[in-house]
């Protein structure tokens, strides 16, 4: 009797299985959606072919939907708002997806099938965001452990961004890479010489980006890469600002301080840098002539290990501590940040206490 | 071994060089499922679970991070060191959202053991009592981790 059962289930499991086999298959190499149409905010219209992701249509026209997995479904950051089409939601999506954003259509744009004409939402920013191909112009030696990258773009030839915004930069296949990644880095240019992207990029043990960067990568080598990407720019006020970086978070700031001075700021600027020893700073020659051709901006390297820089006569200790003596009004104040995620938590927490209400800092952190 | 699609990719994710350079199982050719179920007997057999390993484990990555990349000195007994990374990473897992970059480097003063951990590490064993396999960069011998951090 129990084998009767048994061999009942097993049967009927195997042709459930099977038939779910065969829809499968044959949805993959059957079904045709013809043509469909995505609107996009109601301004611009897409025809595509029906099957694909929505993340991969809108990439192949050209609308760059941010993404840290590759479309795998794992980060939750592709979220668009789909008024119309799209399907029902999948239980991939619904754990990246709070209360708000189930009620008002949001989902992730690398699980939604294209099987019919959609109308998405999307920030207008993202209209933007473009693929570029270029070549590695320079590779520079900042320290031991950080590398300059000058990216010269080809096609398109130019990239138009704000100072501070950040890029995806894709690897390629290497030794023990078995696949392309996407990584985020902040521009250290500014944005007049939008022919070029450089970028500040420190080896992370055990990292896939960066080895390839770091051992990998020659001068001559093409890249390809997306943006700009982020929100992390200045605000157009007439503030004092305080910045505070450690580290490749130099990068952003580079470009936003190349930026004011051709704009010849007139605002009171205070740049904090923080690095454990001499041996860690990098751009500071540069960054004390900008003290000097600017009207009100000053530099402050801060090494926290001053033991093992004996000879080092500036500031040391921990970046927070220092910041009361510089800032005039906190009310009038906005602070900028970008670095490790101590440093942000440790910085943004003292500026709050200090009264700045306005603290700005890069999401990819 | 029969496995599903889901579990293949995750054993594909683990592999190096797919989310690390170096991967999460070392020189170990096992499924992940039979590292896990060795480490699952040897917490069995010191009568402790993996919720308590991983809440002890953010215990201390929490206290240390407020700490500026600099060494902290936690309960007079851990010198515990979290060296923060800007970026994220993925779980091999294919668990939600992005896990934040650094290593905790732990040291017991009073049995002078020392660790190392990732909070991906954290998240792996919280969620799947995945402790990497031998031989891996960031794998942690149940044992020892557990004689380190309690």
């Amino acid at each position: 009797m129990l084998s009767l059962i048994i061999n009942n289930v097993v049967i009927f499991a195997g042709i459930g299985g099977f038939l779910a086999l065969l829809l499968v298959i044959a949805d993959y190499f059957l079904a045709n959606y013809g043509d469909c149409q995505i609107d996009i905010n109601g301004k611009k219209k897409l025809t595509v072919k029906g099957g694909s992701s929505l993340l991969n249509s809108l990439a192949e026209n050209n609308v760059f939907i941010p993404s840290a997995c590759g479309g795998r479904g794992t980060c939750g950051l592709c979220k668009v708002k789909v008024k119309e089409g799209g399907g029902p939601l999948l239980p991939t999506e619904r754990p990246y997806l709070d209360a708000d954003e189930l009620k008002n259509g949001v989902r992730l744009s690398c699980q939604v099938k294209v099987k019919e004409d959609i109308i998405i939402s999307i920030p207008e920013a993202l209209f933007s965001i473009r693929k570029f191909k270029g070549v590695v112009e320079t590779i520079i030696d900042y320290t031991y452990d950080t590398k300059g990258l000058v990216i010269k773009l080809i096609e398109p030839a130019k990239i138009d961004f704000k100072a501070g915004q950040y890029i995806q930069l894709e690897s390629k296949k290497y030794a023990k890479s078995k696949q392309v990644v996407s990584r985020a880095y902040s521009m250290a240019n500014c944005p007049e010489n939008n022919n070029v992207v450089e970028l500040i990029i420190r080896r992370v043990p055990d990292g896939i980006m960066t080895t390839f960067v770091h051992d990998y990568l020659k001068k001559d080598d093409e890249l390809y890469l997306t943006g700009p990407y982020g929100d992390f720019f200045i605000r157009d006020t007439d503030t004092d600002m305080i910045f505070v970086a450690g580290g490749s978070g130099m990068a952003p700031f580079k470009g936003i301080i190349e930026d004011l001075y051709k704009k010849e700021s007139k605002q009171h600027i205070v740049y904090f840098f923080g690095a454990r020893t001499t041996e860690d700073l990098f751009l500071v020659d540069e960054m004390k002539e900008y003290e000097k051709k600017m009207a009100d901006f000053t530099f402050i390297p801060v090494i926290s290990q001053p033991e093992k820089s004996p000879d080092w006569k500036g500031e040391s200790g921990y970046i927070p501590p220092l910041l009361d003596k510089h800032i005039r009004d906190p009310k009038n104040t906005e602070g900028y940040l970008c670095g490790s995620p101590a440093l942000i938590a440790s910085t943004e927490k003292k500026m709050k206490e200090l009264g700045i209400e306005n603290v700005y800092y890069d999401s990819f952190g | 071994m029969k496995q599903t699609p889901n579990e293949k990719t995750i054993q594909e994710r683990l592999k190096p060089g797919v989310i690390t350079l170096d991967g999460f199982l070392g020189e170990d050719n096992r499924h992940y499922h039979d590292i896990i179920n060795e480490d699952m007997e040897k917490l069995k057999s010191l009568n402790i679970t993996k919720e308590d390993i991983a809440d002890r484990m953010q215990y201390f990555t929490d206290l240390a991070l407020m700490n500026n990349d600099e060494e902290a000195v936690i309960d007079d007994i851990y010198k515990v060191h979290y060296l923060t990374e800007r970026g994220k990473i993925v779980s091999p897992f294919m668990d939600r959202g992005l896990i934040a970059k650094g290593s905790i480097t732990l040291h017991n003063m009073q049995n002078d053991l020392k660790v190392c951990w990732t909070p991906l590490n954290i998240s792996m064993i919280r969620n799947h009592g995945f402790f990497e396999g031998k031989g891996a960069t960031h794998r942690l011998e149940p044992e020892i981790l557990v004689k380190a951090i309690f």
